[in-house]
């Protein structure tokens, strides 16, 4: 069951607007998120997106509209959002919540440790691993918090394809054991298609809301599954790349 | 392109032979009389003065002394430059007031500080460390602000996703990502105060290896200068290994590694 069935909206735009500046960014820009679903947003290179998850996640504030609730999020970053000095054990470590108690804090990193296959690797630094294996790490630090909300700012971009696919299996596989709302900005038509509920096709800037499509049930979506050619190609009529 | 590192062993006995080739050629012109008399002493004078202070304790207290200085100065510049530095790279006004000031200052040569110091301070360690300070202030105030300023803003935006005080993303994430930039200029500024200690003994002190060098030259003692400098070349390098070393902690080789 996909999240977008029980209609509960975990985050909600309205009117949103973002501007650096003179510069117009994001405008006018309504959606409802909803709780448990991934939300995949495209759109042209330099759009907006990030600043959109920005805007999300509480970094910046809507010059227009709004967004709630702006609760507790983890976002993970397209590259370099480990702290180069901290062990892979420490850096997932980082992303329990101060909260949390030692002992339990120590379990949950090694549970993720294990699950990840990274254990043999919990005393090494960011830069001694693969780009694989960094955003494996990346993913721990922000499921460890356990938080509903996860933000995902072109996670795998930097990864080549067959790490790629892999990540968005590890990806899937988590989100089916732990449901959680998501929200991914792509440029990656085909990780859109095949790990969202629903994509949302960004205009260019400043960008606005052109089309939201929703997908049929399952994720990942394989290439060959009904729908997905079809989606991606609507997607690329949209985007004016077709 | 750069060349093929060099093998461990040869990254020893490579400067030894140039050394020993230095020493070789010292040695050979002086036994051949080429230096007019009493420039230049040969290396077993030198040799002989170097175990007679050693001996006598004077050479260890003099190294003791300029040692002590260093210290001094260098660790009061840096818990003075470091929150400075942080505070001209997080306040835009504060850089706008102090940075050309900063550079004002750094330019000038400790030495032209001289006469303030002994006037200010008089004689002893008071001047030689003022001066010590003066040398190492300005470059880590600097490096400390341009090691902040090329801090990624990720890992801001990961520490407010993380929910963490001010406080402690200066301790967990602002120090710990400048640290490697930092330790480089520290090594760099280190050297610095070195030689300017060495010039500041010379004139407002009465001990330490600067003091040893004049005194030897006002008893037209070469040999002893040449202890004098060996012994601050010596040292020089000691403490330039020392910041390399700290530079390859594990928690601090990302800097140089990645």
């Amino acid at each position: 069951m996909t999240a977008a069935a029980t209609q509960v909206p975990a985050m909600t735009l309205a009117g949103l607007g973002f501007s650096f500046g003179a510069t117009a960014v994001l405008s006018n820009l309504d959606l409802e998120v909803y709780s448990g679903e991934v939300v995949a947003c495209v759109g042209p290179s330099g759009c907006g997106k990030s600043t959109l998850l920005a805007l999300l996640g509480g970094h910046l504030r809507p010059t227009r509209g709004t967004v709630t609730p702006t609760g507790a999020s983890r976002t993970i970053y397209q590259d370099g959002g480990l702290y180069p000095w901290l062990t892979v054990a420490a850096n997932v470590a980082l992303g329990v919540p101060r909260t949390v108690d030692d002992r339990a804090r120590a379990a949950r990193v090694a549970d993720w440790l294990a699950r990840s296959g990274l254990v043999e690797f919990a005393n090494h630094y960011p830069h001694q691993l693969s780009g694989g294996m960094r955003q494996r790490v990346e993913l721990g630090r922000a499921l460890v918090a356990d938080t509903a909300v996860l933000l995902l700012d072109e996670p795998f971009s930097a990864l080549d394809y067959q790490t790629r696919l892999s990540m968005r299996r590890e990806l899937a596989a988590t989100l089916a054991e732990r449901p959680r709302t998501v929200v991914l900005v792509t440029h990656d038509i085909e990780e859109a298609v095949q790990l969202a509920d629903r994509v949302v096709v960004l205009s260019a800037r400043p960008a606005t809301v052109r089309r939201v499509l929703t997908l049929p049930p399952g994720r990942p979506r394989a290439p060959n599954a009904p729908g997905v050619a079809d989606a991606e190609q609507l997607i690329l009529e949209e985007l004016g790349l077709s | 392109m750069p060349s093929r590192p060099v093998a461990p062993l040869w990254r020893w006995t490579l400067p030894l032979a140039v050394g020993a080739t230095m020493v070789g050629a010292w040695a050979l012109a002086s036994a051949t009389d080429q230096f007019p008399r009493g420039t230049v002493p040969a290396p077993a004078a030198v040799a002989r003065a170097f175990v007679t202070e050693l001996r006598s304790g004077r050479l260890f207290d003099d190294v003791v002394a300029s040692l002590y200085r260093v210290s001094v100065g260098f660790v009061i510049a840096c818990a003075a430059a470091i929150p400075a530095g942080l505070a001209l790279g997080r306040f835009a006004a504060a850089r706008a007031a102090f940075l050309p000031w900063v550079n004002f200052f750094r330019t000038l040569s400790p030495i032209a500080w001289i006469p303030f110091a002994i006037i200010w301070f008089g004689i002893g360690d008071p001047p030689a460390i003022f001066l010590i300070f003066l040398a190492t202030f300005f470059q880590v105030t600097l490096a400390t602000l341009g090691a902040s300023a090329g801090v990624p803003r990720v890992y801001y935006r990961v520490a407010a996703d993380l929910g963490l005080s001010g406080r402690q993303v200066l301790l967990e994430v602002t120090l710990p990502a400048i640290l490697p930039q930092l330790l480089v200029a520290l090594r760099v500024a280190i050297g610095v105060a070195w030689m300017v200690v060495v010039a500041a003994e010379m004139i407002a002190v009465r001990s330490g290896l600067g003091f040893l060098i004049i005194d030897a030259r006002n008893a037209l003692r070469m040999d002893l200068v040449v202890v004098g400098m060996i012994t601050i070349g010596a040292i020089g390098i000691g403490l330039d290994a020392l910041f390399a070393r700290l530079a390859r902690a594990p928690m601090l080789r990302w800097g140089s590694e990645r």
